[in-house]
């Protein structure tokens, strides 16, 4: 009989918020919700397999960066506001950076943005809209970036 | 310059060259994803290398950049250490009455005997002798202390003997005890309101109900203090537009009998607007148990309204039931909740078994003797007429509640003005005719704004030469104060 638990460290994340990222299975998750979104472009609405790509990506960013780096705080009222001026993006790992996890929400519009464009062959206007998105949201990722606020963008009043 | 330009070209068109070999190569024929990889070789090579060069990155966490020497110089000059203590001010050398013995309705201050206007001793049960009587015993049996909080070894049977006396007396389910009267708020509000929720409250709430809004995070709005008009617009804006509104703990917070005014809340105004925009009431009833309603079963039997239709009812016990501690009373989850969740319940040792057996014993006395609450209201009927022409002083408080409130008829300009002329005329009573009265001196973390007054706290054990005697020395000394100005 093969191993059917994973073995896991129990998680040092004190974070509510943050903490379920570090649980074993979530990138499987992750990845499988994205492709079980492409299948049900292609098959519900009918597009062609690069648009569906293109749509996936699209929406990928615009959920991730309204999630991970433009809504600040948690929703837990018990860390005592400690996390109200950080994105999700910036409280993951206390502010580790480039750490497993990390890279591994970097890659993912990165590898989706080269299916992407691959699949819709580098055709206006889908690259336009495929190139920004991934910009935007792999900037966010710097480790540069970490707590800087561009230009004012999403900084605090 | 001819020769350069040429190499130039020759350059291009050898890598142009060797990029359309690259394209023509085996693998760039290649299909992937359904879609030939000829001509996106490069690209995607290119993302391919900067993944790679991702993934090898180690991890680090980012460094607290230290202060370079001159920034530390900076900021070591720019720095000016505040006080420690503020400067002096001439208010704050103002030395307070002390007493000198008990806060009854007569009480010692300087050696002199004066009349005591300034304890909410609402049914002069302070020393009363069966209280003392139930102290004593309850010391004798069980000490001072508690010992620690209650979920800890801190329950003692007369703690769940008052628990269940106070919700006798009220007609609620349950009631849970807390160790100080002010306190109680601090903690039942943060144990229902939470960060996000929106809370509507009167503007001129005591610190307690402040601060244990402050403890919450809650979204705080105020209406106008005791304006059912205000308080309906603010709750239809609040609902109308927003649709958040709907998914959001809601309340509205109010008290009974208003310690900064002596206004009474229109409890059925309250009720029915609570239902019609679906909010939860918390009402503080601190200077309202005893006092209001025919048997004194405060504000809620007042207007006849039955007591669960109010959704959580907070108390202090250290006014009318004249022990010390608070509590909260309502329906099993409203108190189940607390329990578990309300900090100064869960964390902070618990009330001395004896000021709970004070309190049952002060609800025994009130219910044998329900002449204590018609004299109280007689004795406030009789206050009221005495001070309702002092020239210069406006009554302002609800004719049935035991705060009688006196603010300036003419404003001296500022709040800090009018509290001066008030502490004079206070200073004048207490020197001259031996009357003890309290100003309604803030704390400045107060933000109640309503005006300055004069404040008599009645008691039922205020006899007729009191209220007389207090009455005739008030209108003397202001007028001494006010035609000195």
């Amino acid at each position: 009989m093969a191993n059917l638990y994973v073995q896991a460290v129990p998680t040092t994340d004190l974070n509510r918020n943050t903490e379920w990222f570090t649980y074993p299975g979530v990138w499987t998750i992750y990845i499988l919700i994205l492709m079980f979104s492409w299948l049900v472009f292609v098959s519900v609405f009918g597009c062609s397999a690069g648009m569906a790509w293109t749509v996936v990506h699209l929406a990928h960013s615009i959920v991730t960066y309204h999630f991970f780096h433009w809504k600040k705080g948690t929703p837990f009222s018990d860390d005592q506001g400690i996390y109200n001026r950080l994105t999700w993006w910036e409280q993951i790992e206390n502010g580790k950076q480039l750490t497993r996890n990390r890279k591994f929400l970097t890659l993912v519009p990165i590898v989706l943005y080269l299916i992407a464009s691959h699949t819709t062959d580098y055709q206006h206007p889908m690259l336009f809209f495929n190139t920004l998105a991934v910009f935007i949201l792999v900037v966010a990722k710097f480790p540069n970036m970490h707590k800087v606020r561009i230009f004012g963008i999403n900084a605090d009043q | 310059m001819d020769t350069m330009l040429s190499a130039f070209g020759n350059m291009i068109k050898s890598f142009s060259d060797w990029v359309t070999i690259i394209f023509d190569a085996p693998s760039s024929r290649a299909i992937v994803l359904g879609v030939p990889i000829r001509g996106h070789l490069l690209v995607e090579g290119l993302l391919f290398v900067v993944i790679l060069f991702l993934l090898s990155q180690k991890s680090y966490k980012p460094p607290k950049r230290p202060l370079t020497k001159k920034e530390v110089d900076e900021l070591c000059d720019e720095w000016v250490p505040e006080p420690l203590i503020p400067a002096i001010t001439e208010e704050m050398k103002y030395e307070p009455p002390v007493l000198e013995s008990a806060a009854g309705p007569h009480t010692i201050i300087n050696g002199k005997d004066v009349l005591n206007f300034t304890s909410a001793n609402y049914l002069g049960l302070l020393g009363h002798e069966k209280l003392q009587d139930s102290c004593t015993k309850s010391l004798e049996k069980y000490g001072v202390g508690s010992c620690g909080p209650r979920g800890f070894y801190g329950t003692i049977d007369v703690h769940l003997d008052c628990e269940a006396r106070i919700a006798k007396f009220l007609g609620t389910y349950d009631s849970i005890l807390y160790s100080y009267g002010l306190s109680t708020l601090f903690s039942t509000i943060p144990a229902f309101c939470k960060k996000g929720d929106l809370v509507v409250v009167d503007e001129g709430v005591h610190w307690g109900i402040q601060n244990g809004l402050h403890l919450s995070r809650s979204t705080i709005v105020y209406f106008k203090h005791n304006d059912m008009k205000s308080l309906q617009s603010i709750l239809e804006n609040v609902t109308h537009d927003n649709k958040r509104a709907k998914k959001l703990r809601r309340y509205i917070i109010v008290e009974a009998v208003y310690q900064n005014s002596g206004q009474i809340t229109p409890l059925d105004d309250i009720i029915r607007l609570k239902e019609k925009y679906r909010f939860r009431v918390i009402l503080d009833e601190s200077n309202s148990i005893g006092v209001l309603g025919s048997t004194g079963r405060g504000l809620t039997e007042h207007y006849k309204v039955p007591i669960e239709k109010v959704d959580i009812v907070t108390a202090a016990m250290g006014h009318a039931l004249a022990t010390e501690g608070g509590f909260c009373t309502g329906s099993a989850r409203v108190i189940d909740h607390q329990r578990l969740s309300s900090s100064g319940y869960v964390f902070s040792a618990s009330l001395p078994p004896y000021l709970a057996s004070a309190a049952i014993t002060a609800i025994d006395v009130l219910e044998e003797n329900p002449n204590l609450i018609t004299k109280l209201k007689a004795n406030i009927a009789t206050l009221r007429k005495g001070l309702s022409d002092v020239q210069g002083l406006e009554l302002v408080s609800d004719p049935e509640s035991p705060v009688v409130f006196l603010t300036l008829k003419k404003s001296a300009g500022s709040m800090k003005a009018d509290l001066q002329v008030l502490d004079d005329i206070a200073d004048n009573l207490l020197k001259e005719h031996s009357v003890f009265v309290a100003t309604s001196k803030r704390s400045t973390v107060d933000k109640c704004k309503l005006p300055a007054g004069i404040r008599f706290y009645v008691s039922a054990a205020h006899t007729e030469t009191d209220l007389e005697k207090a009455c005739e020395s008030l209108k003397k000394a202001t007028a001494l104060i006010l035609a000195g100005q």
